[in-house]
């Protein structure tokens, strides 16, 4: 790099911040101006360069505001950085790599003693073996995300269609609950078999080891002509010959979890003010995501001392619908789960039956 | 990167990944090209995408990109293929459709964010049937000079890659290669 003072402590490009992009289209503008910049696992990091503090002597009242995201492990002013009058510049280090994205993402451009700070990422301050680390934190949680989605879709497929679709965000939790990942890598599921799903009653499922079968979204997605056809016509990236059309059909499978999706779009179009939650339940929600997804992307509770192997369950969240229906869904939905979760253990004398007589304590309503 | 989604925003980001193919593909100006390519890269980051990108055949788009003149859309695509190489359907997809050589073509840029994308890619790209591919000799003398820049970021994933991903004979080798000749891949420059 023919930059000066590059390298550790010097003035780095992927620093500066760049102009927002005004000249997006009103399709794709996002909630707040962004520049036009591709975040790939290299770029972010644990450290975090924290630009424009007022020299007012505040550093511990940013360490503190910063400590909200999760916990800090060094913390320093950067003395040497290039600095605009009468402000400072710090370095903030991180436990965790998803602590400093949020905190990046909350922080940057906001308001701080009077002045607008900018954060940004400082992955030069890592080490060889933090970087190194990061990557296969990386690789990690691609694997297990991708794990994940193959249970997700699958059960999908299992459970009986509700009108609501926040129902499948409740059923998505209990997964975690009831069914490992290994069960979904190596044994096939046939859910017709369980649930005729009311759409697509003939659905075969022979799930692979990681990633969703990519081939049949194609062939079964042409089959579903108002919504797809067109866009598959204008908008597929037609540059060369379509391999997936030949990988489809070297699999010969049917099901695909996209299509499910694209056909139920149809009947609960109609119905879609109705389900859309509020934006405090949104967040509510969202920050209980993050909370479990933290903890089981981590794998241990730092608040606690207990050391816990393998992800944390999450719990089930209980938040009133305001809605009838709505509500005896979810109820049938967690009771579900509760027997689930009764009857996975299976200790000395307990039988299923005594949990469907005996419904859980906190149930209260039953279809 | 959440995993639970809600089904009409599902459907929703399916249109909107559409959309953004389609402008790439329909746009002239230049400028719309990058955005969307940088946005495409970006929903590239999160798995919940990966299933839609496959079907809007956005890995061909990435992969074609890394050819192009243009240094930006080049680093977009790169940054783009980093992010979703791992998930092992994308990974098989790409050396399928050869996308080695051309990831390796991009070492050879002068743009740093496009070298160390290609440097990660690279190492995640890297399995017994492609490894002969991703670690071969010119390959492994470039990030051995990588291994000596000024620019820390660069040199730490190049010690990643020549620690973990290489045999000490195969480092050897290109060091000794590396005395006689003069390596054809010059460092980035910015």
């Amino acid at each position: 790099m023919a930059v000066p003072g590059d390298g550790v402590g010097g003035f780095c490009k992927h620093h500066a911040q760049q102009g927002v992009c005004d000249s997006r289209a009103k399709y794709r503008e996002g909630r707040r101006p962004r520049a036009v910049k591709v975040y790939t696992v290299n770029l972010e990091s644990r450290y975090l360069l924290i630009q424009g503090v007022p020299a007012l002597g505040v550093m511990k009242e940013l360490v503190q505001q910063f400590a909200l995201y999760g916990a800090i492990e060094e913390y320093n002013a950067l003395d040497e950085y290039p600095a605009e009058q009468f402000t400072e510049v710090y370095l903030i280090k991180f436990q965790k790599l998803q602590s400093a994205r949020i905190a990046k993402r909350k922080m940057d451009e906001r308001s701080f003693f009077g002045s607008l700070l900018h954060v940004c990422y400082a992955p030069e301050f890592e080490t060889v073996q933090e970087t190194r680390e990061k990557l296969q934190d990386r690789r990690k949680y691609i694997a297990k995300a991708t794990s994940n989605r193959v249970l997700f879709i699958a059960k999908k497929i299992q459970e009986p269609k509700k009108t609501a679709s926040k129902n499948l965000e409740r059923c998505f939790q209990p997964e975690t609950l009831g069914v490992s990942a290994a069960d979904a890598s190596t044994s096939n599921w046939d859910p017709s078999a369980r649930c005729p799903y009311p759409y697509k009653p003939s659905c075969e499922f022979s799930s692979r080891n990681t990633a969703c079968p990519s081939g049949d979204h194609f062939q079964s997605a042409m089959a579903f002509p108002q919504y797809v056809n067109n866009s598959a016509e204008t908008s597929e990236y037609n540059s060369q010959s379509k391999p997936l059309t030949n990988s489809a059909q070297e699999r010969g499978r049917t099901n695909s979890p996209v299509s499910l999706v694209l056909q139920r779009k149809v009947p609960s179009d109609n119905g879609i003010g109705r389900f859309m939650p509020r934006t405090t339940q949104l967040q509510e929600r969202k920050r209980k995501r993050d909370q479990s997804n933290q903890i089981a992307f981590i794998g241990t509770d730092s608040d606690s001392s207990e050391i816990i192997i393998g992800p944390r369950l999450p719990e089930i969240p209980k938040v009133d619908m305001d809605d009838d229906s709505l509500n005896t869904s979810a109820s049938l939905i967690r009771n579900k789960l509760n027997k689930v979760s009764v009857t996975v253990p299976k200790t000395s004398g307990e039988k299923p039956e005594d949990s469907q007589t005996k419904p859980p304590i906190k149930q209260r309503r039953r279809i | 990167m959440s995993q639970k989604q809600q089904d009409p925003l599902d459907l929703g980001r399916l249109e909107y990944l559409q959309a953004l193919v389609t402008e790439f593909q329909v746009t002239e100006s230049l400028e719309a090209k990058e955005q969307v390519l940088a946005n495409l890269a970006n929903f590239a980051y999160d798995p919940k995408n990966y299933e839609y990108l496959r079907q809007l055949q956005v890995l061909d788009l990435f992969l074609d990109m890394l050819t192009e003149d243009n240094e930006t859309l080049v680093e977009f695509a790169v940054g783009g293929l980093c992010n979703l190489c791992l998930d092992k359907t994308n990974k098989d997809y790409i050396l399928a459709a050869d996308g080695v050589a051309p990831v390796i073509n991009c070492l050879s840029s002068s743009n740093e964010e496009t070298v160390m994308s290609a440097v990660t890619t690279l190492m995640y790209l890297t399995m017994p049937q492609s490894r002969q591919q991703t670690t071969a000799l010119p390959v492994v003398e470039c990030m051995l000079r990588f291994s000596l820049s000024a620019n820390r970021r660069l040199s730490n994933l190049a010690k990643v890659f020549l620690e973990d991903y290489c045999s000490p004979e195969q480092v050897e080798e290109a060091r000794n290669l590396s005395k006689h000749t003069a390596v054809g891949i010059p460092l980035p420059k910015d």
